[in-house]
């Protein structure tokens, strides 16, 4: 049961994984194809490189022999990339052409059909400019072998070094590009680039080689691992410049020499089958080896550039546009206006100074910055931008032209560029008026009786206040106030001040609590009394009672003891008339006369009910 | 209580006359600090300008500082040709008095001659160097404890009314705002980490390389604001809102 259970399992993952395959695959599998020149410029017998890569797809068709009038096309092989990710493979197919231009002009290379997996993908049409070059060759390519470090190793079966440059004359500090194609037999795996690629030669600088591009190539029948390395070169000097050769010593893994027991038959191990399954480094033992590619050399012809550059030339050669851009826009006279001028194009962007602001007096400029961005491996296209800080003296209404000049050498003329003019708003003092010449006076001369004004005075440079004779009493520090110590102390004034508050404050409070309690006190003892007024009672008690009601009251009213209030005070406290005046002293009075004379003892004598109701008539009316 | 033991322990002339030597100690050093002053402005006068920066920093190794002594070794830089230590002083008079009308008038004519950029102050650096951080601590003091004063009484008060917590509330705003006000003055463009170029053709770089990338070319006398520091090199804000690395020695800030 179990283990249908698992059979069960493996089923619905086995299905899941086709289904992701199949979207993978699906998504994997849109065929592109793109062709890319490996310039867009050359020069009469100067050939360039067309890929056409397909991806995509794992049989695809390539476009079938085309023709351009003007250019010799010709296959130069394909190569074939295999890459599994994630359960896809990824197929890469590149058509190699070499592009042979037979007269300057500009061509358009159109577009090639690629059939991808059934379907028909156009290339894209790619326009060559070829100029004229009378010392053009029939190509720069240079392909070479190389000799091996021991006498049992041919290093030209093991691989090869070809160094292309797209053009046979330069200028003095133009950049030429140079492409290093590195193959390798792929029986022969590559471990090592030893010491790395270098170009011999004198009088001309070469950039530092970036990261080399691989791919697979098929050469005649032969599979090689290509290192494509691209750099760049530019004469320093006038004059036939020997380039290269390109040379490297890379290590690879060749075959191990097997020895042979002589003993053995030598039919089956003479078949050449065997003899290649067994001297694959695959299969067969392998060691390293030390081999020396060279390529053969190149000439370049270097031309002086030509008299009467520009004045702001500074050794730019190339092909460029500029853009120029300011902000703020609005600014007072004296403030920072960033002036953001990009330079972009082709061509040795180190000479490339900051473009200069055309004559116009009332500007002050700072030190320019630059910041370069290329746009390919070795630095020769790109944009680089520069920001100046520029602030005016006065008010202005627009920025100047900006200028910069450079060589074009597919021109063979100095070009300069000029921006346009960017309104901008500074406020600020109006312009001085421009002084007149004395030849402009001369050429003009002033009517007779006209008035000559005077000329005006010269601005006297102004110059810093006096110095300050009296030597200060105290010395001051830059500690902020808080950070001393003199601060905190004196907290200490306002926190003992606020102690003292909330103490007194507690006091306060304490005290009226004690006289709250004293007044709920007298209160309730003044509800006890007159309850019991109501009830029957002795003679003695009654008036005892009563009299005690009124000095209660009384103590409320006036905020006295209770025990010391008689019928005087009570009296004026209330504010009596003489009847009930002399109601409450015949009430004390009775009191007293019991409690003292002895009446109240021996038989309890009763208060009538005409008495008790006049006394709660006089109790009721003790009012503040 | 030790202390005063061995004092008490003293010979008796030591106790006489160590307090003599102690007053004649200060008068000298007060009067040699009033002689390199006196000296500073002689020199100045007769035109040896570098001489008289020398005597007033002098001054300043000694701890005498004072808006008038950095006035002064502002203008005796300013001849001396050093248009970054002149706006500098400048800068530190105008720190330990924000209304110094001579280092004001001075700065402006010096700051305009060198081409020294500028830090662009915002509207937070503006309204915090309203005041100076004296007045913004002694205000936030002084609403600290008043809303101390004005809870007490809201809390011990048997009948309590309105005004007490409305008056601790605004107290405490207040004292907000005052410590609000000191955080921003500290910390902004005018803060501890003010800095002035004082070298010539300083360019802050975008890393801490010789050559490295340039990001803006600082005249002397260019405000920068310090924001991290490592080994020789300083990482700033610029002017014109751009940031950059530039050599320690090339900006001092202006609190010492």
């Amino acid at each position: 049961m179990k283990f249908l259970m698992f059979v069960s399992r493996a089923r619905s993952l086995f299905a899941v994984l086709c289904v992701l395959g199949a979207i993978s695959s699906a998504i994997a599998a849109e065929p592109k194809v793109t062709a890319v020149l490996s310039s867009s410029e050359t020069a009469v017998g100067q050939p360039v490189q067309l890929e056409i890569k397909v991806t995509g797809t794992a049989n695809p068709k390539p476009p079938g022999e085309f023709n351009v009038d003007g250019l010799e096309i010709q296959s130069a092989g394909v190569s074939r990339q295999y890459q599994m990710q994630n359960f896809n493979v990824n197929y890469s197919f590149t058509y190699n052409y070499t592009i042979m231009p037979l007269r300057a002009g500009t061509f358009k290379i159109p577009s090639q059909m690629v059939d991808a997996g059934g379907k028909s993908l156009p290339t894209p049409e790619l326009t060559l400019n070829v100029v004229n070059s009378g010392r053009a060759t029939s190509g720069a390519q240079r392909r070479g072998g190389g000799s091996g470090g021991g006498a049992d190793v041919d290093a030209s079966k093991i691989g090869f070094i070809e160094m292309l440059l797209p053009k046979t004359t330069a200028y003095v500090g133009e950049v030429v590009p140079v492409q290093v194609r590195l193959g390798f037999n792929m029986r022969a795996p590559v471990e090592s680039l030893g010491s790395g690629l270098q170009i011999a030669g004198q009088g001309f600088t070469t950039q530092k080689f970036p990261e080399p591009r691989q791919t697979i190539e098929t050469v005649n029948g032969t599979s090689y691992q290509v290192f494509i390395f691209k750099t760049a070169i530019s004469a320093a000097r006038t004059g036939k410049l020997e380039i290269g050769p390109a040379e490297v010593n890379p290590v690879v893994r060749v075959a191990r020499p097997q020895q042979r027991n002589p003993s053995l038959p030598r039919d089956l191990f003479d078949d050449p089958f065997f003899n290649n399954f067994f001297n694959d480094p695959a299969f067969a033992p392998s060691m390293p080896k030390e081999i020396k590619l060279t390529s053969e050399p190149a000439t370049l012809e270097v031309k002086p550039l030509p008299p009467n550059a520009p004045p702001r030339f500074a050794g730019a050669v190339g092909t460029f546009t500029m853009k120029v851009d300011a902000s703020p826009k609005k600014a007072k006279a004296g403030d920072p206006i960033t002036v953001t001028a990009s330079v972009t194009g082709r061509g040795n962007f180190d000479r490339v100074a900051a473009p200069e602001l055309n004559d116009d007096p009332g500007w002050h400029r700072y030190p320019s910055s630059d910041k370069f961005k290329q746009d390919d491996d070795v630095g020769i296209s790109g944009e680089k931008t520069f920001e100046t800080v520029l602030s005016a003296n006065e008010r202005k209404d627009k920025l100047p032209p900006l200028s910069f000049s450079f060589f074009d050498p597919i021109k063979e003329k100095y070009v300069t560029l000029r921006s346009d003019e960017i309104p901008l708003q500074i406020e600020g003092p109006a312009p001085a008026p421009a002084p007149t010449s004395n030849a402009a006076q001369a050429a003009n001369p002033a009517p007779a009786n006209a008035i000559t004004p005077p000329p005006a005075p010269k601005p006297q440079e102004q110059d810093i206040l006096y110095q300050l004779a009296d030597r200060p009493a105290a010395a001051e520090t830059f500690a902020p106030l808080y950070t001393r110590r003199v601060f905190w102390a004196a907290q200490l004034l306002p926190l003992l001040g606020l102690v003292g508050f909330v103490g007194w404050r507690l006091r306060q409070s304490r005290l009226a609590d004690r006289e709250a309690q004293r007044t709920a006190r007298l209160q309730q003892e003044a509800a006890e009394v007159q309850r019991r007024l109501r009830l029957d009672s002795t003679a003695e008690q009654y008036f005892a009672d009563a009299s005690r009601a009124v000095q209660l009251k009384t103590a409320l009213v006036r905020n006295l003891d209770p025990n010391v209030v008689d019928a005087a005070s009570a009296a004026s406290a209330f504010r009596l008339d003489e009847v009930r005046r002399a109601r409450l002293e015949q009430l004390f009075a009775q009191r007293d006369e019991i409690r003292y004379s002895g009446a109240g003892n021996g038989t309890a004598q009763d208060v009538s009910p005409r008495s008790r109701r006049e006394i709660l008539e006089l109790l009721e009316s003790l009012r503040s | 209580m030790s202390l005063l033991a061995a004092a008490v322990r003293l010979p008796v002339f030591v106790r006489r006359y160590l307090p003599v030597a102690l007053l004649c100690g200060w008068i000298a050093t007060a009067s040699a600090q009033t002689d390199a002053w006196r000296q500073g402005n002689d020199e100045y006068a007769a035109g040896h300008y570098k001489e008289a920066v020398e005597r007033y920093e002098s001054l300043v190794r000694a701890g005498e500082t004072s808006a008038s002594l950095f006035y002064n070794l502002g203008n005796a830089a300013y001849r001396a040709g050093d248009l970054g230590r002149a706006i500098l002083n400048y800068e530190r008079a105008l720190a330990l008095e924000p209304h110094h009308p001579e280092a004001l008038a001075n700065l402006r004519l010096v700051r305009d001659k060198a081409r020294a950029l500028e830090l662009r102050s915002s509207w937070w650096d503006r309204a915090a160097n309203f005041g100076t951080s004296s007045q913004y601590s002694i205000a936030a003091a002084a609403c600290f404890w008043l809303a101390a004063f004005a809870l007490a009484a809201w809390l011990l008060r048997r009948r309590r009314s309105s005004a007490a917590p409305l008056c601790f509330v605004f107290a405490l705003l207040l004292f907000a705002g005052a410590v609000a006000a000191l955080y921003g003055r500290e910390t902004g463009q005018n803060g501890r980490d003010l800095a002035i170029v004082v070298g010539k053709s300083i360019e802050a770089r975008l890393a801490t390389a010789d050559n490295a990338g340039t990001v803006l070319a600082l005249p002397p006398g260019s405000e920068i604001k310090i924001l991290n520091t490592r080994g020789d090199w300083i990482y700033a804000a610029l002017p014109n809102d751009l940031r950059g690395w530039l050599p320690a020695q090339s900006a001092e800030r202006v609190r010492l």
